[in-house]
């Protein structure tokens, strides 16, 4: 009997050789709607492995199980002002993709009363709302995600602004580690619902890297950061659950301290790095949920740049084992052509 | 050079800067010699070691917002003894695109090291450079860290083609020298110290 995807996923994370790598697929909003055809035809040739539950938008992570917050106004991605539930103020001067902070939440790390996390986003009837996700994990082969995300560093840049919050952290560690704790306090209350049902992961991200080099001193993110992502992993594996997570930039610095705390899959830039020396360090010992390269890759119009793409990835990480799902984003400006050749060159390397 | 004030810089520790800048003044140090031979150094000194990166973003910024602090100082009395800016530059994030850390940094390493910058901010259209020009810049530093809004330092580059006493200096995430070049600009540099030292040989080429 063919594996499912639910078991196809499970394996390539437990090195336990899936009749084939897992798929995925992200597409920003301004992507789905410049090109629904070619998406569709993308869909029926490469199923994704993945499932989100039904109703769960992008960022707001609404869906049948949350409450929506009276402080939301307006949509991400959309051009114009956008608030959060956390009461943050966006800008944004493109539809498709998000804006970035308007006026921090707080001016001074001193004014930490003001920042209330959103509480009352989380089910009212928490009895409800796991029937409801379990009936969809139930229903579904596929590998499916918790539909929430907890950051704590972008949430903090969200509060300050994001040179305030650079700074406060060396200056005022105190105050900033108080101000951590109340947005991490809130992740472990959400986090905690998704691990009390039956999905099969739980993620969590922030961005931490720049193009060639760790946003922070590394020193500084494993004191701060580091144990309280540790706390997610461990909520999510003593519930029987996975756990991923995603970073932009250059984080080569911080695999390592990925795989301590448990991390099963990242999804990072790749290419911003040296791959030779990702596989010298960690391969076969975390699984890399994606990418290729968004800068100069998916955007191009040689598609042929795509299948070499895929295959540096293969060189240095692919393992039939397991190790690799075979995941990337098509953004803003990408080439949608670009997805069929990307999964056709995996199939071509899976049969090799 | 006052060493103390150096590290002062270095280090990012804004009170101390004031502390220093001020006795030195007292003491009837010439405001000059302050910047050129201690405050200039240390903050260039903090850029070359981000570029090498021994140094990291937070530690940046908060040297610079030391100097900053120094130079809210020096600014007044520099004026009134007649100091000139090495040049006047113009900074800004290109049109659709709104990420600023990296314009930031080179925007306050090259007001550190002595230029007159005028900071556009993010989402800046053609009209906003041009505006800049007229206002005295000779050196326009576009940043994008979208492959969609790169693209956009080709229509600056070529507004400003007739005017031979423009320069344009690109830069951010994505931008590489090939595509600096594909586009005729007529500077290219991978972090803000680079940024600065672009501009050093611009303006000593001019
Ligand atoms: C932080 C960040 C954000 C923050 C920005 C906060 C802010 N105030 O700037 C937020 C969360 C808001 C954000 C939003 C988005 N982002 Co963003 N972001 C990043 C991230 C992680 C780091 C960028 C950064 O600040 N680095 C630190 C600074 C110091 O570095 P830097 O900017 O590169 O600048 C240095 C040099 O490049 C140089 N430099 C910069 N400018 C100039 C100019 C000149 C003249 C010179 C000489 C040098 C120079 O000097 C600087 C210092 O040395 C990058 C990842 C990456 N690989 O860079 C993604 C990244 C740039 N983002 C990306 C994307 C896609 C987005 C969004 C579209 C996401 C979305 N879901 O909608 C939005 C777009 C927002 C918009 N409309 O502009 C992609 C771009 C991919 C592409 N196709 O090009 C990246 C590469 C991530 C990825 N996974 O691929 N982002």
């Amino acid at each position: 009997m063919p594996q499912t995807s639910r078991e196809i996923v499970r394996r390539s994370l437990d090195f336990d050789t899936p009749e084939r790598m897992p798929r995925d697929l992200w597409v920003l909003p301004e992507m789905e709607r410049k090109h629904p055809g070619i998406l569709k035809k993308i869909r029926e040739a490469y199923p994704s492995d993945f499932a989100w539950l039904p109703g769960t938008s992008n960022f707001n992570w609404i869906s049948s199980v949350y409450n929506v917050s009276p402080r939301l106004k307006g949509n991400p991605y959309k051009a114009g002002e956008y608030i959060d539930e956390w009461g943050c103020v966006f800008d944004n001067v493109y539809d498709g993709i998000i804006g970035e902070i308007k006026k921090p939440l707080i001016e001074d790390i001193s004014d930490i009363n003001r920042v209330i996390p959103p509480y009352e986003i989380l089910p009212s009837d928490y009895a409800k709302a796991r029937d409801f996700v379990n009936s969809f994990c139930g229903n579904s082969d596929k590998f499916v995600f918790g539909s929430c995300c907890p950051r704590l560093w972008e949430r903090i840049q969200f509060i300050l602004g994001t040179e305030n919050a650079m700074m406060d952290i060396m200056l005022y560690e105190n105050e900033f580690r108080d101000l951590l704790r109340i947005i991490h306090d809130f992740n472990l209350k959400e986090l905690e619902f998704w691990a009390s049902t039956d999905v099969d992961v739980l993620m969590f991200m922030d961005d931490w890297g720049c193009q060639n080099q760790l946003l922070l001193r590394p020193e500084i993110w494993r004191n701060i950061f580091k144990p309280l992502y540790k706390e997610y992993c461990d909520l999510a594996h003593s519930n029987g659950k996975y756990i991923f997570m995603h970073s932009d930039g250059y984080i080569i610095d911080i695999y390592k301290d990925l795989i301590e705390i448990g991390v099963n899959a990242v999804n990072s830039q790749l290419f911003c790095m040296d791959m030779r020396q990702i596989a010298k360090e960690v391969k076969n010992k975390i699984t890399f949920w994606g990418e290729i390269d968004r800068q100069h890759v998916l955007v191009s119009n040689d598609l042929e740049k795509g299948r070499a793409a895929v295959r540096k990835v293969a060189e240095s990480l692919y393992n039939p084992k397991g190790g690799i799902i075979a995941q990337f984003e098509l953004g803003t400006g990408a080439n949608p052509d670009m997805a069929m050749v990307i999964y056709d060159e995996w199939e071509k390397i899976q049969k090799r | 050079m006052n060493q103390n004030l150096f590290t002062a810089v270095c280090k990012g520790d804004r009170n101390k800067v004031k502390e220093l800048v001020n006795s030195e003044l007292a003491g009837n140090t010439s405001p000059n010699v302050i910047l050129n031979e201690s405050m200039i150094p240390a903050i260039r000194n903090i850029g070359e070691r981000f570029s090498k990166h021994e140094v990291f973003v937070p530690e940046m910024l908060i040297a610079a917002r030391a100097m900053q602090a120094g130079l809210d100082i020096l600014s007044p009395v520099l004026a009134k003894a007649g100091h000139k800016a090495l040049g006047k530059v113009a900074v800004g994030t290109v049109k659709g695109d709104l990420h600023d850390i990296g314009k930031n940094l080179v925007s306050i390493m090259l007001k550190g090291a002595g230029y007159e910058v005028n900071d556009l901010g993010v989402n800046c259209p053609v009209e906003k450079y041009d505006a800049a020009v007229q206002n005295g810049a000779t050196v326009v530093l576009c940043s994008a860290l979208l492959t969609t809004t790169m693209t956009y330092m080709k229509d600056i580059v070529d507004h400003f083609k007739s005017n031979p006493n423009v320069k344009i200096i690109v830069g951010g995430a994505p931008v590489t020298k090939d595509y600096a070049n594909s586009i005729s600009a007529h500077g290219y540099g991978s972090d803000a110290y680079e940024a600065v030292q672009l501009v050093d040989s611009l303006f000593k080429s001019a």
